[in-house]
């Protein structure tokens, strides 16, 4: 099992697949393309975390990748549909910015944050890739949510972002001790939790989760 | 021997078109038409006589003929069944999709030629396509060729045995969406029919008949098969011959058949379960697709491998 880890660098496809699904983010216009997107990068995370738990012997990983997949992959999806639901969206994301022009944007970030960081860091020595990846989520999902209007994709831009901190932390120091990163994950679904009734009040007082319209409230 | 094996491509790319339409038929419930329809096609059209419009210059009369030998040009620069050939190298990924476009430009020429709505619009929506595909090529091949440390085809082949790091992944999922593109299948462009106003393919060639439209024809089966034929060589290469020997030419042979027989289900799997999309919408999958070329190389550049 460790040697067909290490010989297809299985850590490295799922680092790739990562990226990818925060790229794609540029690509799609519906909301629920947004929640299988981050269901998917939830459950690559927790298959990193399983995978470097096996290639390096590190037993209290898999505590982490089961937390992980329960919360991100499972919990957090469907609180996030119910907040749709409730909302009754249309499907429609109106970005700031066309698609495509997002896309190359997004691409050229990823160009960007290769770039600078070339060498890698290896301090934890399962791969030099992951943290360049991981900052290239970062600034994918702080890009989404800079270009996109409503406050529910925003909201889907953070827990991306959390994700890619997630990586970043990961890749330089195995994942932090359990109840750090218990405290943190119970602090990102009591976030997506108030999050989403926000805008829903956002949504009953304005007719719209339009964040445009809140610079009318300017004095 | 080794050196007739773009004989191979040009005789059997027929073949392989009517391959794919029998499974797709077979995928769709119908009975369809034979394999061998393409061949009985093109000789019913070599027998016919040709319409020719007064008002068309030189160039419509050329341009099969132009068509026809890039296509069978770039059929001589892919390894089919063994990367030992002089042919190779003659040319590079960069001299088969300059090949490509050679044949692409005269075929939008003998579209405007005519003076028709359709082949004018036909040829301004190819070009379109085109600036999209050409560059995503471009990148998804370099991504192979710089595991090789060179651009000639036989040499990529010869590095590499499969899919082995995610750049070459994503390298592949974008050679697929170009193929589809310059193969004029679903769902950039339907290949089945001739009655749409969105056709791009068989608009530009409208206008031919007889002898013309059978080289056309012709040439687009070589060059789809040509295209098919780089993808398996660059990303699925495994049970090519090195050498030049009988045996390993008709192992290879045997895998090469197999290889393309599943390129065709695939292709046809694609056709069946997806809608061709609108010309506008076009772009965006195909800047997609673009982005996925250009993230290959660069993680590769990054990973180093």
């Amino acid at each position: 099992m460790k040697n067909w880890l290490e010989v297809y660098s299985i850590v490295d496809f799922i680092s790739v697949g990562l990226l990818l699904t925060a790229v794609t983010l540029n690509a799609f216009k519906s909301i629920e393309s947004y929640v299988k997107a981050y269901t998917i990068n939830s459950w690559l995370l927790a298959c990193l975390v399983a995978a470097v738990a096996i290639l390096m012997d590190e037993p209290h990983l898999y505590v982490a990748a089961l937390l992980t997949a329960a919360t991100k992959g499972a919990l957090i999806p469907i609180i996030l549909r119910k907040i749709i639901k409730q909302m009754r969206i249309t499907h429609i994301i109106q970005p700031a910015i066309s698609n495509a022009f997002s896309l190359a944007v997004s691409s050229l970030l990823v160009a960007v944050v290769y770039a600078s960081l070339k060498t890698g860091i290896t301090v934890t020595g399962f791969s030099r890739n992951v943290l360049q990846i991981a900052i290239a989520v970062i600034l994918i999902s702080l890009f989404i949510m800079i270009t996109r209007k409503k406050a529910l994709v925003m909201v889907m831009g953070l827990l991306f972002m959390e994700n890619g901190l997630f990586l970043a932390g990961f890749s330089l120091t195995f994942g932090m001790p359990t109840i750090i990163e218990l405290g943190v994950l119970f602090d990102v679904l009591m976030g997506v939790i108030i999050l989403g009734i926000f805008a829903v009040q956002i949504r009953r007082t304005f007719a719209s989760a339009d964040l445009d319209n809140l610079t009318v409230l300017k004095g | 021997m080794e050196y007739s094996q773009f004989l191979i491509i040009i005789f059997f790319s027929p073949l392989v078109n009517g391959v794919i339409k029998k499974l797709k038929a077979y995928m769709q419930g119908r009975v369809g038409a034979g394999v061998l329809q393409p061949y009985y096609d093109l000789l019913r059209l070599f027998k016919k006589g040709m319409v020719v419009s007064r008002v068309t210059s030189w160039i419509f009369a050329a341009a099969p003929f132009v068509v026809f030998t890039s296509a069978a040009a770039a059929a001589l620069l892919v390894p089919v069944l063994t990367t030992q050939s002089v042919f190779t190298m003659m040319g590079d990924v960069i001299a088969l999709i300059a090949v490509f476009a050679l044949g692409r430009f005269f075929m939008a020429l003998a579209g405007l030629d005519a003076g028709t709505a359709f082949g004018g619009e036909g040829s301004s929506r190819e070009m379109t396509v085109a600036i999209l595909v050409e560059p995503m090529m471009m990148l998804a091949l370099f991504t192979a060729a710089i595991t090789a440390g060179s651009t000639n085809i036989a040499r990529i082949v010869d590095a590499q045995h499969a899919i082995s790091s995610p750049s070459h992944l994503l390298a592949f999922a974008a050679l697929m969406v170009a193929i589809t593109a310059e193969t004029g299948r679903v769902p950039v462009d339907n290949p089945d029919t001739h009655l749409e106003l969105t056709m791009i393919h068989e608009g530009m060639i409208l206008e031919y008949s007889g002898r013309y439209l059978a080289l056309m024809e012709w040439a687009h089966y070589i060059k789809q098969m040509v295209l098919f034929t780089l993808a398996i060589d660059i990303f699925f290469p495994m049970g090519i011959a090195r050498i030049t020997g009988t045996v390993g030419l008709a192992l290879s042979a045997g895998v090469y058949a197999g290889k393309m027989l599943g390129f065709c289900i695939v292709m046809a799997a694609v056709e069946s379960t997806r809608a061709k999309v609108r010309f506008f919408q076009l772009p965006g999958i195909l800047g997609g697709a673009f982005v996925l070329a250009f993230l290959s190389l660069v993680t590769h550049i990054m990973m180093g491998k």
